[in-house]
């Protein structure tokens, strides 16, 4: 009946997928598509049941394909959807971490225990401070649409890990982003502080995405390509001008670094942490950070290795000024979320010495870093989540004081997280800082590495000091009491702290892991 | 790879054939971007801002049309100033046309810095890639042009090699529609209806059945911001939305006294008072 | 040769003499228009409308277009100047665009030149109506936001909503039109209607851009940019004179363009209508002729406007954005899926097969679910209670309407004229 013209071309011929290398991916995308039709269809009460049930099965569901592929996956990996997405050992390793942290991250975001209907707003549309806000303040509801967001996001993570093209990463970065930007805005109380959070995110997000695709525009000018191997190519033998090479390579850093929260980029950090609702901080702090340096570590080694000596003087100063910036500042803070906040741009310091030795320790260094940091920051956020009183969240450190005395459990379970992050022996944070630190040595920058050690005594004099303000001081008499939280955070904090206190014993079955393979592309 | 050489040589002879039309419109085009571009800094107005950078992306558009992008060309056209610019413009509409920046420094020789350091970026940028970019070849025009089907090359790549990030997007814009409900909704279940409103305006719950009423009695201009007069000659509060700004008093003066009284009534066939007439001399 | 080539050996001369046509084709038209509407509306309303200048009032528009420009321009102190003065500019000069890439005819030959009645003919000719489009609205809006005054910016905010939710929907609607043309090149469309119009074989799509384009172009009964009973005369409540002559003929051209896209598209362009297209070998179908078909057809479409126009009430602002959003949209989407299922229905596998009947019924089981329960009236509501106020008896009988006859018809022409008191007793309607 109609009149169907021949296509002028042949048609495309369909690729290659390889479905079940990025099942966990799909699977977590196609469940966040089903959460936005469950918030369109299913009755508002119950709804937050639905969406619970949905995400964990989604990120359970995606944890099953993944352990179903990683047992008889290839050993150097392999590239499909037309290259664009490169399943390789680091990939697997980011993957499962960044399951496991969201999977941890998704039980604090859903509890309702702490605070009656959960940390988040019940209707963002209502205006802070008015009469329908104390109404919804105290009302059991909440925005149920974190949950597709949050695995929207997550899955966003997965692919940047994974990303073989600058151009995919762009937008896998912005697929993480978005949610959070959102996210970041949605807490129950002190809205405006968690809006102003959002606002001031999504701006300096847009700002760091904007300097993304312009060095990923000036990068495609140099190489006619935005794929990382062609880049790399490109760069080991090509008459067009450097300038673009690296000019397009520091405005990609930007970009980079921003979202991973290194040294001078990152200004929005201690805000951001502070205004999120806490399950929010803990998502972001945990596996933003994974997901941020495993696309780090992919760009500079794939990409930018051949030019490495050009470029690693300026990451060294980065580095520097970020484990600076954490330390020192941490100093100074008041609050709890900001001086994790801090402590996070510190380690991030940390982070980057292992991705500039760009040799397989470093590599394997770095991802064990990351899996250990990611817990042990998730069970810290859950545990300052607990710290209450009538106003919500206790945040000051002041009322912090004496908190072994009300409830010694937290308190050591606290002390111990912070420990960690310290990096003393025993935890999974010492470990981590050794790897770290000798791929650092083994590939010669000695210099960096001492820095780095000075660097991580100045924050453990902060950590500690949090430690003797909960054990040796009084309690102060209107002080902040310890909620009991429910099933959801305890499993959370749980979680954090035994994957901590396992690397810190045994890290050895990690570590093997980690350094199994190399980037494909 | 001969092919690929041989495609690089044809690229590496195009460079030097700007046509003379290709550069004209460059010439044109170019100055009407920048400016654009800068005047959209410099606008103090929102609106003119707005409306610089809509000029901005209608040139680029054009410039694509003019370097054999046509499809990139228009729907940069629709995309941007058809829909985003719309958008934008919609937003600075409802937020009111006399808000300008504020000129409050919370940073102290925050703007100095950032001008020194934005310039100081600009210039390296500009002169890096104009130097770098005297040595680049166009590459792929050909391909992506071949027998004449733009469109359908355009199509074909975005459906092989930039498959997945075209997916992909489509995450993104899912985020976005359901961040913009998540903020912008409100429960609207518990609104009444038209009806029950009515009703409820004449059980007494507001403050009069009702709606104000217009500048009609005893009004002495056209304008819904001229309130009307009451017989003694003051202005009726309730004339006048309180979102128009009241017409200044003072400027009513004449008429306030024409009506108290004050001033003899003009005759029946008279526009305007005699009075008035005599103050405009 | 191909209508590509053709329109490239065009000399100059010649591509002058064709923006000079389109250029006079778009003003006497839009002159046209304006007398036909108001004596179109005037036949519907039982009044004969223009009947002053020339026979049948013909020559109203001219008397009209030498009128205006001697008119008090009148520019509201609160005005922003520039952009005031822009708007009418804005919104005049892309509705011109759009006529640049239709096809009004076949190869023909002037003044011995052989060519093609377009002016160029893009790739992407579809596009460029669009975008000019979309620039056309700036006037409409940045006229309703620098007036200054309320009204007016009620006026510009509610054509920038408009056009941006309508403009999907026609979209959508053009794609169903290219999935079948693979290509965007508006003579290629009309080549590729030789069988059937795509108004017929692609009907949902010819609707929805049917509805889209009386919403793009702010026409009654979309109006609401310049609903006078709400804006007093909304966008351009605050221009007079030269520019609103301007807006006034923009929005008639406007009208033409979409009319003129709306018979490209599915109308069969400037192919002769079927039966005609039979006489004697096509030759309805080559040389001049087919001008006469196009130029008819918009013709055609532009009496749809007005009878429109004339049959309709205005919509309420929020029942026609969820005409656009959840019915048009929706609607067109769900016709793209299923004309490509149909398109590649021989090609599909047995799986496939099974997984786009899968997704048929999730759709339809979705749809479903999108119908609102019935609300049972609410039990022991009185309603004719208006809280003591008196309302008319709910069961108020609407007499039967009297037969007319044509004495009946010349007594109502009279009857206006008479005291209203009169008329009372004389028709038996009360």
């Amino acid at each position: 009946m109609l009149a169907l013209q021949p296509p002028p071309q042949a048609p495309i011929d369909a690729p290659q997928i390889e479905y079940s290398a990025i099942l966990p991916v799909l699977i977590l995308l196609g469940a966040a598509c089903i959460g936005v039709l469950v918030e369109a269809f299913v009755s508002k009460a119950s709804r937050w049941a639905a969406q619970v049930t949905l995400s964990l099965l989604a990120i359970l569901g995606a944890g099953l394909a993944f352990v179903l592929y990683v047992t008889d996956s290839p050993e150097r990996g392999l590239t499909t959807l037309y290259r664009t997405i490169a399943v390789d050992r680091p990939a697997l390793f980011l993957w499962g971490t960044l399951l496991a942290l969201g999977l941890g991250a998704l039980l604090l975001i859903a509890d309702r225990t702490v605070e009656r209907g959960g940390a988040f707003v019940a209707q963002a549309g209502i205006r802070p401070g008015t009469v329908q806000d104390r109404a919804q303040m105290a009302s059991g509801g909440m925005q149920t649409e974190v949950f597709p967001l949050t695995l929207f996001a997550l899955s966003g993570m997965m692919i940047f890990c994974a990303a073989n093209d600058l151009l995919t990463m762009f937008i896998a970065l912005e697929v993480l982003s978005l949610p959070l930007y959102l996210m970041c805005g949605l807490a129950r109380r002190r809205r405006l502080i968690s809006q102003e959070s959002a606002v001031k995110y999504f701006l300096l997000g847009a700002f760091a995405s904007a300097f993304f695709l312009y060095g990923l525009a000036l990068l495609y000018g140099y190489a006619g390509s935005v794929k990382l191997a062609d880049i790399a190519n490109a760069a080991a033998g090509s008459a067009a001008s450097d300038t673009l090479l690296f000019g397009g390579f520091g405005l990609l850093v930007v970009g980079l670094m921003f979202k991973a929260s290194v040294g001078p980029f990152h200004a929005w950090t201690p805000d951001v942490y502070q205004g999120s609702p806490t399950p929010i901080t803990a998502f972001m702090a945990a596996c933003t950070k994974v997901a941020a340096f495993g696309g780090i570590l992919r760009v500079l080694t794939v990409g930018f290795e051949s030019t490495s000596w050009e470029w690693r003087g300026v990451l060294w100063v980065v580095a520097v000024a970020s484990m600076v910036i954490g330390a020192v500042l941490g100093l100074t803070q008041t609050d709890i979320k900001r001086m994790l906040a801090y402590s996070s741009i510190a380690h991030a310091g940390f982070l980057l010495v292992g991705a500039l030795a760009l040799r397989p320790e470093g590599l394997s260094g770095t991802l064990f870093y990351l899996l250990t940091y990611g817990f042990t920051t998730l069970a810290a956020f859950g545990a300052v989540s607990l710290v209450r009183d009538s106003n919500g969240e206790a945040t000051h450190l002041s009322q912090w004081a004496g908190l072994a005395k009300r409830s010694p459990v937290l308190a050591w379970v606290f002390a111990f997280l912070l420990l960690a992050m310290a990096g003393i022996p025993l935890t999974s944070g010492f470990i981590g800082k050794f790897v770290v630190f000798s791929a650092g040595i083994q590939d010669g920058m000695a210099p960096l590495v001492v820095i780095a050690l000075v660097a991580s005594a100045v924050a453990a004099f902060f950590y500690l000091r949090v430690i003797v303000l909960m054990f040796f001081s009084d309690p102060a008499p209107d002080g902040p009491t310890v909620t009991v939280p429910g099933t959801f955070t305890t499993a959370a904090i749980t979680l954090g702290v035994l994957v901590t206190l396992v690397l810190g014993l045994v890290p050895a079955f990690a570590l093997d892991w980690a350094g199994t393979g190399t980037f494909a592309f | 790879m001969s092919n690929s050489a041989m495609l690089l040589a044809q690229a590496g002879a195009e460079v030097a054939k700007v046509s003379t039309g290709e550069a004209i419109s460059f010439w044109i085009l170019a100055p009407l971007a920048l400016g654009g571009a800068l005047g959209m800094i410099f606008a103090r107005n929102a609106v003119h801002s707005a409306m610089f950078l809509v000029l901005t992306m209608l040139s680029l558009g054009v410039m694509y049309m003019v370097q054999q992008a046509p499809f990139l060309g228009f729907v940069q056209i629709i995309v941007y100033t058809g829909a985003i610019m719309m958008l934008f413009l919609f937003v600075l509409m409802l937020v009111g046309r006399d808000s300008s920046d504020s000129v409050v420094e919370v940073l102290r020789g925050q703007r100095v810095w950032a001008a020194i350091l934005g310039i100081g970026l600009a210039g390296l940028l500009v002169t890096g890639v104009a130097e770098a970019l005297t040595s680049v070849r166009p590459v792929g025009l050909a391909e992506q042009n071949a027998g004449g089907a733009n469109v359908a090359n355009i199509g074909r790549s975005v459906f092989t090699d930039y498959l997945f990030p075209f997916e992909l997007t489509s995450a993104l814009l899912i985020t976005a529609a359901l961040g913009a409900m998540v903020l912008g909704y409100t429960d609207k279940s518990k609104r009444r209806t038209q009806r029950e409103t009515a009703d409820a305006r004449f059980r007494g719950e507001h403050d009069r059945p009702s709606p104000l009423p217009g500048p009609g009695v005893y009004a002495t201009a056209n304008s819904v911001a001229v309130p009307a007069l009451l017989p003694d000659g003051s202005i009726a509060p309730e004339s006048v939305s309180a979102i128009i700004e009241a017409t200044a008093s003072r400027e009513l003066a004449t008429d306030i006294e024409t009506v108290a009284g004050a001033i003899p009534g003009p005759d029946a066939h008279a526009l305007k008072p005699a009075a008035a007439k005599e103050g405009d001399k | 040769m191909s209508r590509a080539e053709l329109l490239a050996d065009d000399p100059i001369w010649l591509i002058l003499l064709k923006v000079l046509c389109i250029f006079l084709f778009a003003l006497l038209t839009a002159m046209i228009t304006v007398w036909a509407e108001r004596r179109l509306i005037g036949r519907m309303q039982n009044r004969p409308g223009p009947n002053r200048v020339g026979p049948f009032g013909l020559l109203q528009p001219i008397a009209d277009a030498i009128k205006m420009p001697f008119k008090e321009e009148i520019v509201p102190r609160t005005a922003d100047k520039v952009t005031y003065r822009l708007a009418p500019v804005l919104a005049l000069s892309p509705t011109m665009i759009g006529l640049a890439v239709m096809p009004f005819g076949p190869e023909v030959s002037i003044f011995g030149e052989r060519t093609v009645l377009q002016l160029v003919d893009l790739p992407v000719g579809v596009l460029v109506v669009l975008a000019a489009a979309s620039i056309g609205v700036y006037g409409v809006v940045l006229a309703g936001w620098s007036s200054g005054t309320p009204y007016p910016l009620l006026g510009g905010l509610r054509s920038a909503a408009q056009v941006i939710s309508y403009e999907i929907a026609m979209g959508l609607a053009i794609v169903a039109v290219i999935l079948q043309t693979h290509s965007l090149s508006l003579g290629d469309i009309v080549d590729s209607q030789q069988g059937l119009w795509f108004g017929i074989a692609l009907f949902p799509a010819f609707f929805i851009y049917l509805v889209a384009m009386v919403g793009e172009t702010n026409r009654a009964p979309f109006d609401l940019p310049e609903a006078e009973s709400e804006l007093v005369a909304g966008f351009h409540t605050e221009y007079s004179s030269m520019k609103f002559v301007i807006f006034y003929i923009a929005e008639y051209i406007n009208m033409i363009v979409v009319s003129a896209m709306g018979t490209t598209l599915f109308l069969g362009g400037y192919m002769a209508p079927w039966p005609i297209s039979l006489i004697g070998d096509n030759y309805f179908n080559s040389g001049w002729w087919p001008m006469l078909w196009f130029i008819g057809k918009i013709g055609l479409a532009l009496f749809f406007f007005i009878w429109l126009r004339g049959t309709l009430p205005r919509y309420r602002y929020d029942q026609f954005m969820k005409l656009g959003w959840k019915f048009l949209v929706p609607i067109s989407l769900v016709f793209i899926v299923a004309l490509t299922v149909i398109n590649v229905f021989d090609q599909l596998s047995t799986t496939g097969i099974l997984i786009s009947a899968g997704f048929f019924i999730l759709l339809l089981i979705a749809l479903v679910m999108m119908i609102p329960d019935r609300r049972e009236p609410r039990a022991g509501r009185v309603p004719l209670s208006g809280g003591g106020y008196p309302v008319p008896p709910i069961d108020l009988q609407i007499p039967s309407k009297p037969r007319r006859t044509k004495q009946a018809r010349s007594r109502a022409g009279r009857r206006q004229t008479v005291a209203a008191g009169a008329k009372e007793g004389d028709d038996g309607v009360s």
